[in-house]
């Protein structure tokens, strides 16, 4: 088994006294692409703020690369290599594309930007506009190039699909997937077209009104679309 | 010809300080979205240091001061000067902006409101409030310059050269360097910059840092020219925003040259005014009047451009419990209210009085920004409008006692509706911006117009109604029972009135432009004419207490109409509640010259104590809870209940709104 890079065990958090998300266990290796399905409001999103960081863990304990992830560390687990591309996409509307990139650290940046850039050559034309003034898909094209631009270990991507038609995502998440497993990172994905995720993804775990119902390796979970359906409706099963 | 150039040269002086104002002022905004309204409070307290340093040899620290055993030269006392800054600026971003970096634009104006009137009253109480003068340094001995006819002295060259290397470099270092591309990248997105590895805080530190040294550097190179003085020095900040809003809150290039042109214009305007043909009665504060109609022109000219930060989330204001009224209890405060006025004597009657009457005033906020959502300073100005109508018109034409009140309300109607006009395109800490420039104007303008308010002030005759003397002396008596009753029944009147318009049709059209405006037109709510009616109405409540303070006194003074005591009655608006006539009343009590501020002399005697107290407890609270005192208790209340295991609905629907954070959600809990 490859190296452990994401070791979540009971994780609870939520917003106020309200827990929106309850007993989340989970594990990233590296190289491994991980989905995490659910319908609305079942806590994909607040599974992936508190895995980052981004929101107090009430109980239960997060480790990612080595760092007990707590909130107000999200600085220091995004330097590390724990990275988020959130679902406002994170871009930042009055810089341009090149500035964007010039945020990344300069010394994982050179190593890498042509590759990426290969990866998205549409980006590559529009290096001197402004981000807000980009489509949906080049945002979110953006997004993913500048946080694969850092060298991320563990690279988390919620709903990619949001706003976007799923051919763009259908188009893009192979290539995140090829590139995890060629340098060895873990991909968490957040997604709502549960057919085109699990079908990049090597397991997935099925979230229901804040509780983990269901995990299975993606294959097997392909093979038998209405275990993942029942689970959707908060079906408990092994 | 050269008598204007030579004019324009005098302004540089003012105008290199507006410039590096507007650039601190730009630099703090693109770091945390918060319009500093203390820039200019806060670059004064670094001049004050070496001020002080070398005319005392003494340092003095925000608390407690250290004592040189002689001169301790220009160097060290420049060093310390932009020591104290960084000092000042750390501590502002610390204790004050940061906490309130999330919180509601309202949380934030009132934040950097309270920095501005508690640095401005600890200036008072440290340095005093006489102007102090400071020697020159930069090319003090060289000579004078003569160029076609008009003089120029080293020393203003040099600092117009400091002060626009200085923006350059700011410029710069925003433009060019990771960190400053990431302060930007920050203000726009402050999540996504945290997921890059970038610690919006810290970075947003740098920048406050950095626009405090610009604007310290340019209050020591304009202080020899005008002296140091707590008041001017804070006001400062009025036409740096006006530079700062041509700028389009962005570009500093646009800003230094702006805010140096500016400075150079209200030195030709001094000018002109001396001169035989510019009429007497508009003499007085028509420098005021400049960055007013440069703001005016500015947002006419884009005003949509200008960037909304955070456009997305809507203003988030406390939550707001429809009134009704209530007849037993109502009749209960009110007997308790009379019977306290009677029982007091002199200066607590007084004090308690006026607490009445800013309950008025403090209630005009209420309906334009609690309920409407429009942040406005410029109430205050209503209510001296009218009470300036009262003093001069009101007496000779003979309009018996209430009527005259409402007529001269009504006149502060008039200027509410034209104040009003730039609320129709702009919102939020823009549209504060505006109403203070505007509040500063009127005050400048009107209130200390010589020609128009005499030194002596104008007096206003004591209120008659069916023979009986409702006015607030007789003979030795200066603080009459009658006076006070009276007050107590149009406050009760006022809060009637109020309960009615909040419970009704009116109420709700308020609220929903305050949630989201396009909701509120696609609901079928004409946007404009309800914050047109808004605005109206607040300025007749701001009328009707301008003209009870006008009575009060006995005369018009425009000291109790000040831009500060607006932003005081702001404060303590919010401080009570803004969205409820409640909180209104606990703002009287709080307000200047208020029951509070009584006590506050009673106990101790420096004037000063009060605006820094005062100043202090709103930054704490505005931090603390973001939505005042009143809101606060409320929520605790239904906190406790709920835990006691007598849950009721209003206490579990309070839950929900609160889990819900983005949604602005008006509970009717009470219908």
């Amino acid at each position: 088994m490859s190296e452990v890079l994401l070791q979540a065990t009971g994780v609870t958090a939520g917003y106020g006294l309200v827990p929106a998300i309850q007993g989340i266990d989970l594990t990233l290796r590296a190289g491994e692409v991980v989905t995490l399905l659910g319908p609305n409001g079942a806590g994909k999103t607040t599974t992936l703020l508190a895995l980052t960081g981004l929101l107090p863990i009430s109980s239960g304990s997060v480790q990612a690369l080595g760092i007990p992830v707590k909130a107000g560390r999200a600085t220091k687990l995004s330097r590390a290599g724990t990275i988020l591309v959130p679902d406002d996409r994170g871009v930042f509307p009055d810089l341009t594309v090149s500035e964007h990139f010039r945020l990344v650290d300069s010394r994982r940046r050179r190593e890498r930007m042509a590759r990426v850039l290969d990866a998205f050559p549409a980006l590559a034309k529009l290096t001197g506009r402004r981000a807000g003034l980009l489509s949906g898909g080049e945002q979110q094209m953006l997004a993913i190039a500048k946080s694969l631009l850092a060298g991320p270990r563990i690279l988390m991507v919620d709903e990619m699909s949001l706003g976007l038609a799923p051919i763009i995502v259908q188009e893009m998440l192979p290539g995140i997937a090829a590139l995890a497993r060629e340098e060895g990172f873990a991909v968490l994905l957040v997604e709502q077209h549960v057919a085109i995720a699990l079908s990049v993804s090597d397991r997935a775990l099925v979230l229901s009104q804040g509780r983990p119902v269901l995990e299975d390796s993606a294959a097997a979970l392909l093979a038998d679309p209405s275990r993942v359906e029942t689970a959707y409706f908060g079906a408990v099963s092994a | 010809m050269s008598t204007y150039l030579q004019f324009a040269v005098f302004g540089l002086s003012l105008g290199v300080l507006y410039a590096a104002l507007a650039n601190g002022l730009i630099m703090v905004y693109r770091a945390t979205g918060i319009i500093n309204f203390a820039m200019g409070a806060m670059a004064m307290w670094g001049g004050y240091v070496y001020a002080f340093l070398r005319k005392e040899s003494v340092l003095y620290l925000p608390v407690g001061q250290v004592y040189f055993p002689d001169d301790p030269g220009f160097w060290l006392s420049l060093i310390l000067a932009l020591a104290s800054s960084v000092l000042v600026s750390a501590l502002v971003y610390f204790l004050a902006f940061r906490p309130v970096r999330q919180a509601p634009v309202l949380a934030q104006v009132v934040v950097s409101i309270a920095v501005m009137l508690t640095l401005q009253a600890l200036a008072l109480i440290r340095f005093g409030g006489d102007t102090v003068r400071v020697d020159r340094f930069l090319a003090a001995d060289a000579d004078a310059w003569k160029i076609g006819g008009v003089t120029i002295e080293p020393q203003t060259v040099w600092f117009t050269v400091i002060v626009v290397v200085l923006s350059a470099l700011l410029w710069a270092y925003l433009r060019f360097t990771r960190q400053g591309m990431a302060t930007r990248a920050a203000a726009s997105n402050e999540r996504a910059a945290i997921l890059m590895g970038y610690s919006p805080s810290r970075l947003a530190a740098i920048a406050m840092i950095l626009a405090g040294l610009i604007a310290t550097v340019a209050v020591l190179l304009t202080a020899p020219t005008t002296g140091l003085n707590p008041v001017s020095y804070t006001l400062y900040v009025v036409p740096a925003l006006a530079v700062m809003l041509v700028a389009k809150m962005s570009s500093i290039g646009v800003a230094t040259g702006f805010g140096i042109a500016l400075g150079a214009f209200q030195s030709i305007l001094a000018y002109l005014v001396t001169q035989s043909w510019w009429p007497e009665w508009a003499a007085s504060g028509v420098d005021q009047v400049v960055p007013l109609m440069i703001v005016m022109i500015a947002l006419l000219a884009f005003g949509n451009k200008l960037p909304a930060r955070g456009s997305l989330q809507t203003m988030r204001l406390p939550d707001v419990d429809i009134p009704r009224i209530r007849p037993v209890s109502a009749t209960v405060v009110f007997v308790v209210a009379a019977a306290l006025l009677a029982l007091s004597q002199d200066e607590w009657r007084f004090g308690l009085t006026t607490s009445l009457i800013m309950t008025v005033l403090a209630l005009s906020y209420v309906i334009v920004t609690g309920y409407l959502g429009q942040i406005s300073l410029v109430q205050v100005a209503f209510a001296g409008t009218s009470g300036f109508v009262l003093s001069k018109f009101g007496q000779d034409v003979g309009i018996p006692f209430p009527i005259v009140v409402v007529v001269c309300a009504l006149t502060a109607v008039v200027v509410g509706l034209v104040v009003a006009l730039p609320a129709l395109r702009i919102r939020g800490a823009q549209l504060a911006i505006v109403t203070l420039t505007a509040a500063l104007a009127i005050e400048r303008f009107v209130f200390n117009n010589y020609s128009l308010t005499p030194a002596e002030g104008n007096n206003i005759g004591a209120p008659q109604l069916f023979g009986l003397d409702f006015g607030i002396r007789q003979g030795p008596d200066v603080s009459r029972l009658a006076f006070s009753w009276m007050v107590l029944v149009v406050v009760a009147v006022m809060v009637l009135v109020f309960v009615r318009v909040a419970s009704g049709d009116l109420g709700r059209a308020f609220l929903a432009v305050r949630a989201n405006e396009r909701a509120a037109a696609s609901a079928g709510i004409d946007v404009r004419m309800t914050k047109m009616t808004g605005f109206a109405l607040s300025a007749f409540f701001a009328g009707v207490a301008g003209c009870l303070i006008g009575y009060s006194h006995g005369q018009l003074s425009a000291s109790s109409f000040t831009v500060f005591v607006g932003l005081q009655i702001l404060a303590v608006a919010y401080l009570g509640g803004i969205t409820s006539w409640g909180g209104a009343v606990v703002a009287g009590m709080l307000a200047p010259l208020g029951l509070v501020h009584t006590v506050i002399d009673h106990f101790w005697t420096t004037g000063n104590t009060y605006a820094l107290v005062a100043g202090l407890l709103l930054i704490l609270t505005a931090i603390l809870n973001p939505s005042g005192i009143a809101g606060a208790t409320k929520h605790q209340i239904a906190f406790v209940r709920a835990h006691r295991g007598r849950r009721q609905p209003g206490a579990v629907a309070e839950t929900a709104a609160e889990i819900d954070a983005n949604a602005n959600r008006e509970r009717t809990t009470s219908v």
